[in-house]
């Protein structure tokens, strides 16, 4: 009896010391150690007041989350205003920070898009997207002239500045660009500074020889990259757009001719970062 | 004993936290400090305005035929500073309407300027302007790289861009320059955008004079062979067409005979870019140029071969002031006062001025002395250089001698009805119903007293004289030799 009842007390000393803490353990690690995730942020439009804030809000979750390790920026984008990527570039710079940001481009991250690109750890494209054309855009208000029926307190009230102020503007943006590619990229760029800010778009291939970007690859490639570099392993890939509660129908950028299709060209006047295809004139 | 059950109850805790935490992570991330643009040190690159403006103009007068008749693609505001430079110094600014009226316009032009064109120069045209040129007159053409004219194709339905460098190379290839079809760019050096181009070095020429720093904006390359680049720019100023700086080529060029300039660029002359660098002093410079023409007076320019306000007429005495010649007379003041010149009659041929000397071939010793000049002799026939020997009966005979002393015309016909029918054809305006060399022209006024069906000028014996007697006197037809 007394043996009975000192294995019973050794089995109950197992559960109490050993097997409880045990599945306490095991409980308590899945919620004290998370499961690492690499959140992904999309890019599929031009950038601009909407589609800027829901990368914003993105990026902004993935700071606040602990459990998200790093990001990769999928982009499939011609850049856009100017100012919204500045709003873009400065949140993405805190998250890198504190996690890693890695590229993946997919069919284009030209001018503003790269610019968001060249302030990400990695970027990776593929043989055949479009990358480049580092620049800014502008449309030059017309000579101001008055007109009756409208009363403004200045002569620029209406148009904004002088046209020769407005190139010079533009110019004082430009040097801002180049500057964050130049901070962005570093030594990895392989060409002359006139080169890879003459505005070129390049193929991915090309890009990566010249330093623009950094590897062919997609995202999986941009997954494991940021994965590495955040120093984790056995991830899970998520799409942060709808932790974040982001609503990714799109809003109206571009310029829509009367039977509905949608141009490359933005549907105001103003200063861009924006990728504009050649027009088609011989 | 139970200090032991706590630990081996802790590490049981810890046991699955620590499995995975190595399962997932695999170190510490230590990340880097970000760097920014300082954006804030960001400055918009100041326009290099230039406030040193000569005031000091000389008067030249002149005038400058401006091109509207090849699609130029320009307004007369945005030229508004080179315009004001010429009008500050005297000179007339007049618009060529219609290509009809070119020619015409030429005889008094000081210079002809065409900015922009996107239609090309015909024959003709261009024919008139290289005369002109060559007798002294001025050419100017002005393109831009930014100034495109959208056509569409009619096969393909696209679009062309059709800029002005073809149709400007249409007129200039004859002064042996071209004006390619690209435009200079910088990314290193340039004023305020990549395509807005600096040029500090520049050929000797009344153009370049004074210069230090020019600007210009969205200009293509201007080369020639056997002139002058006028405006040549650093190793980083490249060509549009290759990526490439070519040393002859450059904003501006000027031909071998001075008298043609071509820009690759005209923005520099609207405001506010004509007062950056020494944008104004080009400008200044240009006005000079086409209010300077050294023109030699020909009867080419006729009837603005009068430079004065006055012209001194003087009538030989051999000619009676008839109401046939006074009626001549007030046709010729009336044509010279359309031109704001006045008349002076006067008894002797003056030493200076500009003078009119109406004549029979029988010339006193002040008119024999001009005449002496063009190795004219007038006897029964008339014997010229130009088109050797000339029937004098209904015959006229304008000669024209320019000098620094001033532009003299002759006016000669063997008798008073002709002279008169002489006078007549200058107050019309038009000497194209004559025969002319540069400072002669023989005129068929009258009927003479040798003409005839047969008569006149005939290829086989072109201005030999008929016989007399082979003509018959009944004939009245007027001759009409094709001008």
């Amino acid at each position: 009896m007394s043996d009975t009842n000192s294995s019973w007390e050794r089995v109950r000393g197992g559960i109490l010391w050993i097997v409880i803490p045990l599945i306490i353990g095991l409980i308590l690690a899945s919620s004290v150690v998370p499961k690492p995730v690499i959140g992904v942020i999309r890019l599929e439009d031009a950038i601009y007041g909407y589609s800027a804030q829901n990368m914003i809000k993105q990026i902004q979750y993935a700071a606040e989350h602990p459990e998200i390790r790093a990001v990769v920026l999928v982009f499939e984008s011609p850049g856009g205003t100017v100012v919204d990527t500045e709003a873009v570039y400065f949140e993405l710079t805190k998250l890198r920070e504190k996690k890693p940001v890695v590229t993946a481009v997919n069919a284009m991250a030209a001018s503003g898009a790269y610019y968001l690109s060249a302030n990400t750890d990695y970027i990776y494209v593929k043989p055949t997207s479009l990358i480049g054309n580092i620049g800014v855009i502008g449309y030059l208000p017309p000579s101001p002239f008055i007109i009756e029926d409208i009363i403004t307190t200045g002569p620029y009230k209406l148009w904004g500045s002088p046209r020769d102020s407005d190139m010079r503007q533009i110019e004082m943006v430009k040097q801002g660009f180049f500057e964050a590619v130049t901070l962005g990229r570093g030594d990895k760029l392989n060409a002359a500074p006139e080169i890879i800010f003459s505005g070129q778009i390049w193929v991915g291939s090309e890009a990566v020889r010249l330093g623009i970007a950094d590897a062919l690859g997609g995202e999986a490639e941009a997954a494991a990259k940021a994965a590495e570099l955040a120093k984790v392993a056995h991830y899970e890939v998520t799409d942060l757009a709808e932790l974040a509660g982001v609503n990714t129908f799109g809003g109206i950028f571009f310029l829509q001719s009367e039977d509905g299709m949608i141009l490359p060209y933005p549907n105001k006047a103003g200063i861009y970062m924006l990728y504009i295809p050649p027009l088609p004139i011989q | 004993m139970k200090k032991g059950y706590f630990y081996i109850a802790l590490a049981a805790l810890l046991l699955p936290i620590l499995i995975r935490a190595f399962w997932f992570y695999r170190g510490t991330v230590e990340r880097p400090e970000i760097a920014t643009p300082d954006f804030a040190s960001f400055t918009m690159p100041e326009a290099p305005l230039n406030e040193n403006t000569n005031d000091e103009v000389e008067q030249l007068g002149g005038t400058v035929i401006i091109d509207q008749t090849h699609g130029n693609q320009f307004s007369m505001t945005e030229i508004a500073a080179f315009t004001s430079a010429i009008q500050q110094r005297g000179g007339k600014i007049e618009t060529l309407n219609d290509s009809f009226s070119l020619d015409f316009q030429l005889k008094y032009a000081s210079a002809f300027v065409s900015i922009s064109p996107s239609f090309s120069f015909s024959p003709f045209e261009i024919l008139s302007l290289q005369n002109f040129a060559e007798r002294g007159g001025k050419i100017l053409v002005f393109t831009d790289a930014t100034r495109n004219f959208i056509s569409i194709d009619f096969i393909s339905g696209n679009p062309i861009a059709i800029g002005d460098s073809n149709a400007a190379n249409s007129l200039l290839k004859v002064f042996d320059i071209t004006v390619n079809n690209d435009y200079l760019y910088n990314t290193q050096e340039n004023e305020g955008n990549f395509r807005n181009v600096f040029f500090d070095e520049f050929g000797k020429s009344e153009l370049t004079f004074g210069l230090k720093e020019i600007a210009f904006y969205g200009t293509h390359s201007v080369e020639s062979a056997s002139g002058l680049i006028l405006l040549g720019g650093s190793e980083s100023n490249l060509s549009s067409m290759n990526d490439a700086h070519h040393p002859n080529h450059g904003g501006a060029a000027l031909s071998a005979d001075g008298n043609v300039a071509a820009f690759g660029d005209f923005t520099f002359l609207s405001s506010p870019y004509s007062n950056y660098t020494d944008n104004a002093t080009l400008i200044s410079n240009l006005a000079d140029f086409v209010l300077t023409s050294e023109q030699s007076l020909t009867l080419q320019n006729f009837p603005y071969i009068f430079t004065e306000q006055t012209v001194n007429v003087y009538i030989s005495p051999d000619l009676n002031k008839n109401t046939s010649l006074i009626t001549a007379l007030s046709g010729l003041q009336s044509s010279l006062r359309f031109r704001n010149i006045g008349l002076n009659f006067v008894d002797e041929v003056p030493s200076s001025g500009d003078t009119i000397i109406i004549s029979t071939f029988l010339l006193d010793d002040d008119t024999q002395a001009i005449a002496n000049k063009f190795d004219v002799e007038f006897n029964s026939t008339i014997q010229t250089v130009e088109f050797g020997e000339v029937s004098s009966s209904g015959t006229g005979i304008f000669l024209f001698d320019s000098t620094k002393n001033g532009n003299t015309l002759v006016i000669l016909a063997s008798i008073s009805d002709d002279v008169i029918a002489m006078l007549s054809l200058f107050s019309g305006g038009s000497i194209n119903s004559c025969l002319t060399a540069d400072n002669i022209a023989v005129c068929s006024v009258g009927f003479g007293d040798d003409f005839g069906f047969g008569g006149g000028f005939s290829e086989e014996t072109p201005f030999e004289e008929f016989p007399s007697e082979e003509i018959p006197t009944d004939v009245e037809a007027t001759p009409t030799p094709s001008g």
